[in-house]
């Protein structure tokens, strides 16, 4: 891996990337520019255009229009020179069903020509690192679907790179494997090493990202770290508010508070949503206080990057339709 | 590494286990030992051009060419495993073109084929010695045999497997056309004396021609329909050979 300039620059440029299907966008003049040695999240609904796109920047389709430069190198034009110096887990399981973990790790370096001495160290090295002790000696058709999916990911890390496409890697995954995956992707990137990451789990993305763009209906709706997209759509917070007993009249009581959204309430337990939160905090406190009902429990909360994905994704489909 | 050779070497690996090597080799040998002489008592000698065979001469030379085509299955099952299992796409990923996994299958089949047939030609030789007549060809003409029947059958069972994704249609498919073509062949009995509609579509199965040739190798029976054979294996090996290359290139993710 070639790190010699610490100069940021840019892995992934897409100069309006279209992908069609029989009429069909996929992919709707998409520009990104990811630069090196971070992590860039690509988040979408179902359908957004995430996997096209992964498939596009992996050379695995041709685009209908547009450019794509990975590495510096025209993907279109040199499609093999790329795939040469990149990583690719994509969404669907590959694994070679006969072979046992340990083998289907070694056969897969000796594709990428990984030289028998390092293929042997890199196979200790990652059945470490993911767990695989247990599991070495089984088929992968006798694995469990996590499992499975453990080994693809680890399978990916036999061979040098300096971008990495990993297209929901976490499915079928339990927590702590999890956990462990983003932190064993953590340190890789503080190697250098350049992540494209697709996820629906956006607490991943949330702790995984630097920079995050969001898909939907094949087009890019926002692009900017976690810390600026909650600034730009997370100005609303939620206030959740647990009671003593049970309040009948409680919406009755706040519906006079202005910018009082009530998201859920069960006569115990309330949560409002508000771009005013500390002030209508402040008012229904009053209110409460008011009318002799007590609060066991109060907490307000930032919104997460759940909620602005939800507000970003129905915001382009209002102004779509 | 070339990636072709590194491809192959992937191919064999996942390819050969046990009950591939059983399918190989039980299979034929219980063919040319049992059923070979069982039917010795039912048939006695067989013709082949210019030359009389007996049966299990006739058959162990018959099994050469059935072993170069079933061995050629992998090819076909190679390349639906890894449609079916992400593999394909996980390659077509990676540092190789279509065209390396192309060439990777055909070597792999051509390598397979060759094995297959030097095995049977080699278990089988104690009961085909004393009728064999080596010549300067015998050897090119069996590995001509062996690289374009490959390639032939290879073919076959890589369009096939292009085209169906369900493992049931795929097994059903394939068992019913390589059924066909080792039945309906010369393989395992003599077109003299079938019945002419049969006798006809003999004719129309590659394996008759690939038999025959190896036949013509073996017991050195060279005629003008035997080349004729040789040109029709190459064209059909060729053509259906541009077909599987066209299918797979074109096969989306």
């Amino acid at each position: 891996m070639d790190r010699g300039s610490d100069r940021i620059v840019s892995c992934i440029v897409t100069n309006l990337l279209s992908k069609s299907y029989d009429n069909v966008i996929a992919v709707d003049g998409i520009d990104l520019d990811v630069k090196s040695g971070q992590v860039f999240g690509f988040l979408g609904p179902n359908g957004a255009g995430k996997s096209t796109t992964i498939k596009l920047l992996t050379t695995l389709v041709q685009p209908t229009s547009g450019s794509v430069t990975i590495l510096g190198i025209n993907a279109i034009k040199h499609p093999l020179k790329v795939r040469n110096r990149i990583g690719v887990v994509l969404q669907q399981p590959s694994y070679e069903p006969t072979l046992t973990v340990e083998k289907s790790l070694e056969k897969y370096g000796m594709m990428w020509n990984v030289d028998r001495k390092q293929r042997k160290d890199k196979v200790e090295e990652l059945i470490e690192s993911f767990d695989l002790q247990e599991i070495r000696k089984k088929k992968n058709e006798d694995l469990s679907i996590g499992q499975r999916r453990r080994v693809q990911v680890a399978r990916e890390f036999m061979h040098e790179m300096e971008l990495l496409f990993l297209d929901e890697p976490t499915i079928g995954l339990d927590p702590s494997a999890r956990r462990k995956l983003l932190d064993f992707l953590k340190n890789k990137v503080k190697t250098g090493l350049t992540i494209f990451y697709t996820t629906h789990v956006l607490t991943e993305a949330e702790y995984l990202c630097d920079k995050i763009a969001i898909i939907n209906k094949g087009k890019i709706i926002a692009v900017d770290s976690p810390d600026e997209l909650k600034n730009r759509f997370g100005n609303e917070k939620t206030i959740k508010i647990h009671m003593a007993g049970i309040q009948q009249n409680l919406l009755k009581l706040l519906s006079g508070i202005q910018d009082c959204k009530i998201d859920f309430n069960s006569g115990t337990n309330i949560t409002i949503n508000s771009n005013k939160s500390e002030l209508v905090l402040m008012q229904v406190l009053q209110l409460l206080n008011k009318n002799n009902i007590i609060i066991e429990d109060l907490s307000a909360m930032p919104t997460n990057l759940e909620e602005i994905f939800i507000k970003a994704v129905n915001d382009s489909n209002a102004s779509s339709s | 590494m070339h990636p072709v050779l590194r491809l192959v070497n992937r191919n064999i690996t996942i390819s050969i286990n046990p009950g591939f090597l059983i399918w190989q080799i039980i299979f034929p040998l219980i063919y040319i030992f049992v059923a070979g002489f069982a039917y010795t008592s039912l048939i006695d000698d067989v013709p082949f051009e210019n030359t009389k065979l007996d049966y299990p001469t006739y058959l162990a030379t018959g099994m050469i060419g059935f072993n170069i085509m079933n061995s050629t299955l992998i090819s076909g099952i190679i390349i639906w495993n890894d449609r079916r299992h992400g593999m394909f796409e996980q390659i077509m990923a990676g540092p190789f073109t279509r065209t390396d996994y192309i060439l990777s299958n055909i070597c792999t089949i051509g390598i397979v084929g060759m094995l297959s047939a030097a095995i049977i030609a080699f278990v089988g030789y104690p009961i085909f010695f004393d009728s064999i007549e080596f010549s300067a060809f015998t050897l090119p003409i069996l590995i001509f045999a062996s690289i374009f029947g490959s390639i032939l059958f290879g073919s076959i069972a890589s369009i096939i497997s292009t085209r169906l994704r369900s493992s049931e249609g795929f097994n059903v498919i394939i068992n019913t056309v390589f059924l066909f073509f080792a039945f309906v062949s010369t393989a395992f009995y003599p077109v003299s004396g079938t019945p002419e509609p049969l006798a006809t579509a003999f004719y129309i199965n590659p394996l008759t021609y690939l038999v025959d040739i190896i036949r013509a190798g073996f017991f050195g029976t060279f005629s003008n329909f035997i080349i004729t054979e040789m040109f029709v294996l190459i064209i059909l090996a060729v053509g259906l050979f541009s077909i599987a290359t066209r299918l797979l290139t074109r096969l989306d993710f």
